[in-house]
């Protein structure tokens, strides 16, 4: 006993402060770096310099693509018969800037400045000026963490916009993914569109994603096409997020509808 | 043998205080700093930024013991599974930096100068990013070959970039721990 009490007289310090450093850096992993994050937003000011053109920008590259999106959408429900024409209507977005980028090179991710509070939900889809750049994971009151297309856990079902033929979309932590298609002799040529498809369950139909750049259709298992992005996801500095109807009122809100 | 710097008791307090300033505020601002690509300013090499919890924790276990050195790889880990995602974790890699860095010290072949920091940091840099492979590849999310393209890819960069501003973390930390060290009468 007296060994026990020797050395709990003499590691006390240690191990307390080793149990208070190990309980906080597990708090803060557990609360997925909110605490942190909020700081930084802080601490990095209400918005940067010529924001208004940014945003006005945006909003018009936004308001533009989605008028052809709409236009597009609504083309083809007549011939598919969908009735998802609720959803366009009420469609709506807002831009946000983006804070910070990945904390390490194997997540594609980024951060958002604007989180809970403006009606961003997880599970919320991010287009940029382009197309598609990804889907929220976590959102704090004032950030929220999005993971990029890019990344290699990131799967979307899509297909070719001319040929309506469907694959599977992967990130590669780059510029460029593999769509790997199901058919054996899929119609796809380079130069071709690729867009999300109406079976995909997180992202809504007909989003632009990008084109193909060349083809690899002698694969054994099955053919595979190289996409470029459509998004220079590396240089964006503002993206829209999709609001669903439900959340508060927007005065920022960016309505697919004139 | 270097004398202890006379000290007045009562300031001993404020000592350990300003030491755990230091500490947690060294880390967040790494924790932070991670966050950021600036290409401009050469903190970013085709999209790759230094890993700064890497060098927090090399410069934190070079002059400490393996076990304080696994301690704070862990907790740098989890406040990185914190800023990314937890699965697979980070701790394991930055653990096994402060393990190895702890081992290291005591043979004494390290010489504390810019350059030998740098060459430590270039390697264990290529080794994190290994650990992480190896997480990747058996955790099931990613494909080997995927894994192994990505690596070849990010590992230099992450390498060059980290031992390029490790000594920025580590100079100044270095300069403080030694002082305190000095003031407390240890070493």
């Amino acid at each position: 006993m007296l060994f026990l009490y020797r050395w709990w007289e003499r590691y006390r310090l240690g191990l307390v402060l080793a149990i208070l450093c190990l309980g906080g850096a597990w708090a803060f992993s557990r609360s997925q770096g909110v605490g942190l994050l909020e700081v930084f937003r802080f601490v990095s000011g209400p918005a940067q310099p010529d924001t208004a053109k940014q945003k006005q920008l945006v909003d018009a590259q936004t308001w533009q693509i989605q008028q052809q999106m709409a236009d597009l959408e609504a083309r083809n429900q007549a011939l598919q018969k969908l009735l998802a024409q609720d959803e366009i209507k009420n469609k709506k977005a807002i831009a946000v800037a983006i804070l910070s980028r990945s904390g390490d090179n194997w997540w594609q991710q980024l951060t958002l400045r604007k989180g809970q509070k403006d009606g961003i939900e997880v599970g919320a889809v991010v287009v940029a000026p382009g197309g598609l750049v990804g889907r929220v994971t976590t959102v704090s009151p004032n950030t929220s963490r999005v993971l990029l297309i890019s990344d290699p856990t990131s799967r979307i079902g899509v297909i070719v916009s001319n040929s309506r033929n469907m694959g599977i979309f992967q990130g590669q932590s780059s510029k460029e993914a593999v769509v790997t298609f199901f058919d054996k002799d899929p119609e796809v040529k380079v130069g071709d569109a690729i867009v999300t498809s109406s079976l995909s369950r997180l992202f809504p139909p007909g989003l632009p994603i990008g084109k193909v750049k060349t083809l690899k259709l002698e694969q054994n298992y099955n053919p595979q096409a190289l996409v470029e992005l459509s998004v220079p996801i590396s240089k964006l500095e503002w993206v829209s997020v999709y609001l669903n109807d439900q959340t508060s009122s927007l005065p920022k809100a960016v309505s697919s509808n004139p | 043998m270097i004398k202890p710097l006379p000290f007045r008791k009562q300031s001993l307090l404020t000592l350990n205080l300003w030491n755990a300033v230091i500490i947690v505020g060294s880390v967040m601002l790494c924790a932070l700093m991670s966050l950021l690509r600036l290409p401009r300013i050469g903190m970013a090499l085709s999209g790759i930024g230094p890993n700064w919890l890497l060098v927090w924790v090399v410069t934190w276990s070079i002059k400490r013991t393996s076990v304080q050195g696994i301690l704070a790889g862990i907790c740098l880990g989890l406040i990185q599974d914190g800023l990314t995602a937890s699965q697979p974790t980070h701790t394991v890699g930055l653990a096994l930096v402060g393990l190895l860095m702890g081992r290291l010290n005591k043979k004494r072949f390290i010489q504390e100068d810019f350059i030998s920091i740098a060459l430590i940091v270039f390697g264990l840099a290529f080794m994190v990013e290994a650990v992480a492979a190896f997480q990747f590849g058996l955790g099931g999310t990613h494909q080997l070959r995927d894994v192994w393209l990505h690596v070849r890819q990010t590992a230099l960069s992450s390498a060059i970039m980290s031992s390029f501003w490790a000594p920025v973390v580590y100079f100044p930390l270095n300069r403080w721990w030694e002082r305190y060290h000095r003031l407390l009468g240890i070493e």
